[in-house]
């Protein structure tokens, strides 16, 4: 103790070093638990087939196992089945279960309808005909499903194609009334065209066997994917990982707090944050030349600078509801009774929608743009702008010529912090616009392509609704971790494009003050 | 470019020069409207306010000259806006406000059977129209409510006594329906279907009032009397005194809901009192209003649909508006000379009708508001249902038949209680993190930790608001005990670390210094973490008998709830860690070295300069960054409505849920009405965030300011 007393100083400095050690704790659990929980999901888990004292046997995904407070060890099991048992999952108490066994011709179903499918597969049959029956090895039934899968999954795409490349076309010609009597013709030829590829998709239908013996039917078109994760090697469970994480990245969510897909929140989230940068970027260098270059330096213009900095600390819900107050219900229902009074009471752009989220945005990260702007501006020396006007370029030709192309980076750093906080940001688009589910794309073929009144999804606010709103909170919770995740993500290379800016920023004009 | 004036030199000399000045201007506009645009905020949000605070007026809107209104007996407002005069032989006349459009008519004869119309009630269910000779016929009210509708019937209510008042109420099946004559005997009807059975009540009343369960209250002197007509015989729930001695009981009226009953009395008085649903005590004397005036007698009070207001009509022709929490709102003169025959207030509660002998007025009455003030916003306030004054918000009523409570002090508490949470778990920890970034950490560990810290500000509010409230607070909730153990733990392993490394042999020593010890603490506080969780079960049960939460609520009434105050406080203690810490940190590193390096000259050891030359030389810079953490943890969002239940409790337990402004504005502004009291009460919550914020944050900058021009002038900040 002495020898610690004299040698060091004690333990404050340890405790101040605990501090900076418990937050680095604290961040790297939390992404740690991000990253390892939203990856993990995508991973085809083992199944389990469990034998309980009572004689039932039921198969699934062990999920999670809890010590109660009285003691009690319980195993969280997700059996899926919500067609043939009602529910998704299972509590089972540990010392009921009998014996656990991971069979290897238990497979999962991603199904359109009522959740994934665990249990075996019995017959394969093929318009009312039975092909591959029980008789058949389980390898051989196997090998039928996947080829009839692949057979499936192709025909849907070619529906999903000529549905959007030919009908939408000629049906949006036939809506609108200008279509000519060829067009008529190619229409009927495509739909037609269309119903036989519906029958050849319905062609194929699965027996399917619970491990409690239930069987049902199931057409193969429902069937999104299947395996068999008890049976993969790990190269196999990596491309089937790899092909969720996919289907995650690209698919639209298939029900309203349903599972699956991303793509429209992604989109809604990069196109907001998109046209926010578009307005925010021109009006914060406009604000921030203006208080720098040209306002009469005094008291005011350092009032009015201490007072745009302090809007960056105002809570971003404020502006949501600055947001909601003026653009919405003042300007967009303005614009209703001007332009779209046809279309009231329905709101047209006195609603929430794109265009008002993305100028609430804008408002928002305006201090920040502003700020980092203005910064920028302040590291030019001024021997610059004074060289440039002693050769006689005007105001105007040192500012575009000279001073901001110097503060380049810095605006650059601003926008980017200022997508970084945007992106983050979901409490004001709770105001302004943001909807639990719009899988349809504010952005189509349709004049005028872009639509600022449309309602979009976000990533963030997808979290909250996925986690909070949704009814099978279990199911979501994986989902909410990879959306997460992948908000996360984004948000931290963008920060890392600031910070590397600001550091090649720096460099930059160290070299230039010697 | 040589410069010679030739006129193509000139012209483009002209042009650059013009280009100068519009770009100067374009700048100088956009620059300034800019500035303007986003400073217009806060001024934005008082223009939605202001109209909150507007004193409530009534106001002639139009009068008009009537024919034969000397005939008339009464009021009744439709559901479409119009009123109908009705005359005493059964005529009636539709007017519409503003407008000439009156068509008449007339009850026919055979429902009259001879006799003449003497009074009316119009209940909300059902219109009761007094005929001479004690009958009254009830209409069940239509949507346009003409006075001859299907389903009347007539019933005697006294045989041969002229009706003075009438009273109903009910809810379709069920009706109840009292009625007094001149001499202040009380008969009452009750009706359940087609059954109809008549009372005689033995209490005299100088004015009554029904509400919609059928209690009967009457007015005699300076007492009231209440009566339950709900089944069987009719019961006197109780006899009380209401008013002093020199005043008596001049009006009564339970205001929209039936759960509020105004009580005027001689003196221009007007009192509240609350339904107890208690039968032993049927009434609730509520505070006294503020002005409980000396002037004429209160003769009518009328109530005003769907709004928990009432208009009051003294003997002198003058009339008042009565709000139930707020009391009198509006007072003015006479709007006519002579008292009116009738009086009515609108469906819409927007008009009010004064009927008098030579025409209709009508008044507008302007009382948007009226519930709400700066007292029933943050002072306790007796509302509805409740037998103590409380703090309460409840803006999202169901229908008109509950009052909504429009108190900002429970969100304003949960709002500060979370953010004093925060503040006591990140104030610690971020001001510990940035004195070693600052004293002990060499500069190349420096330019690594910082940016990660840094990088921990923008993850944003929604992922660590959904990790506290779906994974942390469920956590914490199974491991209560070990949660709290950590708190102790953690700081004594770090000392214990400290200890053990100065115990060490020099080698090892240099390989684990103080200056990384950030770093290689962190390994050993997570085992350190993950042995507490493992213990926490064996101390749970041998302390606390295996049930934390249990023990809390039995030894000091605590109630745990699962996302709570300190679920909150943790996780927007770490969303404002990293902006304390870096703003603390920069208020570090910006003190002179010079001062530094002279205290440890004359023998300091490092923490003694630390606490003796730079933190107090840093104070102020600190205190800077707190308070704008503060600003910070004050505005968040999505943590708070992720990790607490968004209950507005006003409670100090820090083991109770909460609700804070900005949460509270997320989920209600929404849905709340355009325009409306709780749209515009939302907007002053809004306001006050905003005010507290930018004061908050101004201050902090400041200070910080001042600071750094101090600095500037010890010739240390470049």
């Amino acid at each position: 103790m002495k020898r610690w007393r004299t040698s060091g100083e004690g333990g404050w400095p340890w405790l101040a070093a605990g501090g900076v050690a418990v937050s680095l704790l604290m961040v790297v659990a939390l992404l740690m638990l991000i990253a390892g929980r939203g990856l993990a999901h995508f991973w085809p888990a083992s199944l389990e087939r469990v034998t309980l004292a009572d004689g039932a046997v039921i198969a699934g995904e062990p999920v999670r196992h809890v010590t109660t407070r009285d003691g009690r060890d319980e195993w969280l099991y997700r059996t899926g089945n919500r067609d043939l048992d009602g529910r998704t999952w299972r509590w089972l108490e540990a010392g009921d279960i009998v014996s656990r066994t991971r069979p290897g011709d238990l497979l999962e179903l991603q199904r359109e309808r009522w959740g994934p499918f665990i249990g075996r597969l019995v017959a394969v049959r093929e318009a009312d005909t039975t092909v591959i029956d029980a008789t058949a090895g389980s390898a051989r039934r196997w090998q039928a499903l996947e080829t009839r899968l692949a057979r499936a999954r192709a025909l849907r795409e070619t529906i999903e194609t000529r549905r959007r490349e030919t009908i939408a076309p000629l049906a949006r010609q036939l809506a609108a009334g200008t279509a000519s009597a060829e067009q008529r013709a190619a229409f009927e030829r495509a739909r037609d065209a269309l119903t036989g590829l519906r029958e050849a998709l319905a062609r194929d239908s699965l027996v399917l066997e619970s491990v409690d013996g239930r069987r049902l039917e199931q057409p193969l078109a429902t069937v999104l994917d299947a395996w068999r994760p008890n049976a993969m090697g790990t190269l196999d469970k990596l491309g089937l990982w790899g092909r969720r994480v996919w289907a995650f990245l690209s698919e639209g969510p298939r029900s309203a707090n349903g599972s699956d897909g991303v793509w429209p929140a992604i989109f809604g989230t990069v196109l907001l944050v998109l046209l926010m940068s578009l307005l925010v970027t021109p009006f914060g260098v406009l604000a921030a030349v203006y208080l720098h270059e040209v306002a009469r330096q005094g008291p005011v213009t350092r009032a009015v600078r201490i007072a745009v900095r302090n809007l960056a600390g105002v809570p971003s819900i404020v502006y949501g509801v600055f947001g909601l107050g003026v653009f919405v219900y003042g300007i967009g229902g303005t614009l209703d009774r001007w332009f779209f009074s046809e279309a009231l009471p329905s709101p047209t752009f006195g609603t929430g929608g794109l265009l008002w989220a993305a100028l609430t945005l804008a408002l928002l990260t305006l201090p920040v743009v502003i700020v980092a702007t203005e910064e920028g501006l302040a590291r030019i020396p001024d021997h610059q702008r004074e060289g440039a006007l002693a050769l006689g370029a005007t105001h105007y030709e040192t500012l575009t010529r000279v001073v901001l192309p110097m503060a380049m980076p810095a605006m650059l750093t601003g926008v980017i912090l200022a997508v970084a906080r945007a992106a983050g940001e979901v409490a004001p688009l709770m105001l302004v616009g943001v909807a639990k589910l719009a899988p349809q794309l504010p952005v189509d073929g349709e004049f005028p392509y872009l639509h600022l009144d449309g309602k979009f999804m976000h990533l963030g606010y997808h979290i909250y609704n996925l986690g909070f709103q949704s009814a099978d909170a279990e199911q979501a919770l994986p989902l909410v971790y990879a959306t997460a995740l992948l908000l996360v993500a984004v948000i931290v290379v963008l920060n890392l494009t600031a910070i590397f800016l600001r550091h090649h920023l720096r460099q930059r004009h160290r070299a230039l003050r010697h | 470019m040589p410069d010679f004036p030739t006129p193509s030199h000139r012209l483009h000399r002209r042009w650059r020069r013009l280009r100068d000045r519009l770009a100067a201007g374009t700048i100088r506009a956009g620059g300034l409207g800019v500035i303007v645009a986003v400073l217009a905020i806060g001024v934005f949000l008082a223009v939605e306010v202001v109209p909150l605070f507007a004193p409530a007026r009534v106001t002639t809107e139009a009068s008009r000259d009537l024919e034969g209104t000397g005939a008339a007996v009464g009021l009744v407002p439709t559901a479409a806006g119009d009123v109908l005069v009705i005359d005493r032989d059964g005529g009636y006349r539709r007017i519409a406000p503003g407008a000439d459009a009156i068509d008449a008519a007339r009850i026919p004869a055979e429902r009259l059977d001879g006799r003449s119309v003497t009074g009316l009630s119009a209940g909300p269910d059902a219109l009761v129209l007094a005929l001479s000779g004690g009958e009254v016929l009830r209409v069940p009210r239509r949507a346009e409510a003409r006075p001859d509708g299907p389903g009347t019937r007539r019933y005697t209510l006294f045989a041969g006594e002229t009706i003075a008042a009438l009273a109903s109420a009910g809810d379709g099946e069920r009706w109840w329906l009292a009625g007094r004559d001149a001499a202040g005997r009380v008969a009452v009807l009750r009706g359940d279907g087609e059954a109809v059975e008549r009372f005689v009540l033995p209490d005299a009343a100088s004015a009554l009032a029904l509400d919609p369960d059928g209690r009967l209250v009457l007015g005699d002197g300076h007492e009231l009397a209440v009566w339950s007509l709900a089944a069987g015989e009719p019961r006197r729930l109780g006899r009380l005194p209401v008013l002093p001695d020199d005043r008596r009981i001049t009006a009564l009226s339970y205001l929209s809901g039936g759960e509020t009953l105004l009580v005027g009395d001689s003196r221009g008085g007007v009192h509240r009192w609350l339904d107890r649903h208690d039968d032993a005590e049927p009434l609730l004397a509520a505070p006294d209003y503020a002005v409980s005036g000396d002037s004429t007698a209160v003769t009518r009070l009328v109530p005003v649909p769907g709004r928990r207001l009432a208009v009051a009509l003294h003997a002198d022709g003058g009339l008042a508006l009565y709000q139930a929490l707020n009391g009198r709102v509006w007072q003015g003169a006479p709007a006519a000379a002579e008292s009116p025959l009738a009086l009515a207030v609108s469906a819409d509660g927007r008009r009010l009708w004064w009927l008098a002998a030579d025409g209709l007025k009508t008044l507008t009455l302007a009382a948007g508001h009226a519930e709400v003030s700066w007292r029933t916003l943050w002072t306790p306030v007796l509302y509805e249902g409740h037998m103590q004054p409380r703090q309460r918000w409840q803006a999202n009523v169901s229908s008109p038949e509950s009052e909504a409570h429009f108190g900002l002090a429970p969100l304003a508490w949960g709002t500060l209680k979370a953010a004093f949470w925060a503040l006591v778990f990140a104030v610690p920890l971020a001001l510990a993190a940035a004195v070693h970034t600052a004293a002990y950490m060499g500069p190349a560990l420096r330019a690594r930790v910082r940016p990660a810290l840094e990088l921990m500000e923008s993850l944003p509010g929604v992922v660590i608001g959904f990790v506290a409230g779906l994974v942390l607070a469920p956590w914490v909730d199974r491991h209560l005990a070990g949660s709290l153990l950590l708190l102790v733990v953690l700081p004594v392993g770090t000392l214990v670390a400290g200890m053990l490394q100065a115990r060490l042999p020099a080698v090892a020593r240099r390989c684990l210094p103080l200056a990384a010890a950030g770093l290689w603490l962190v390994p050993w506080l997570a085992l350190l973490a993950w042995l507490s969780f493992s213990v926490s079960p064996l101390i749970e049960g041998w302390l606390f008998a295996g049930d934390l939460p249990g023990w809390l609520k039995d030894r000091w009434g605590l109630d745990y709830a699962s996302r709570n105050a300190l679920i909150v406080g943790l996780a927007m203690g770490f969303a404002v860690i990293p902006t304390i810490y870096a703003l603390a940190e920069d208020a570090l590193s910006d003190v002179p070295r010079s001062l530094d390096e002279g205290a440890q000259a004359l023998g300091a050891t490092r923490w003694q300069a630390l606490t003796r030359v730079w933190l107090p030389a840093a104070g102020p810079g600190i205190f800077s960054a707190v308070m704008i953490g503060a600003g910070r943890a004050v505005g968040e969002t999505m943590i708070v409505l992720m990790a607490t239940g968004n209950t507005a409790i006003f409670g100090v337990s820090p083991f109770e849920g909460l609700r804070s402004i900005a949460a509270n504005l997320a989920i209600e502004l929404p849905e709340a009405a355009v325009g409306g009291s709780h749209y515009r009460v939302l907007f002053l919550s809004a306001l006050v965030l905003f005010v507290f914020t930018f004061c908050v944050n101004t201050l902090a900058e400041l200070v910080r300011q001042r600071l750094r021009r101090r600095w500037r002038r010890l010739g240390a900040v470049g």
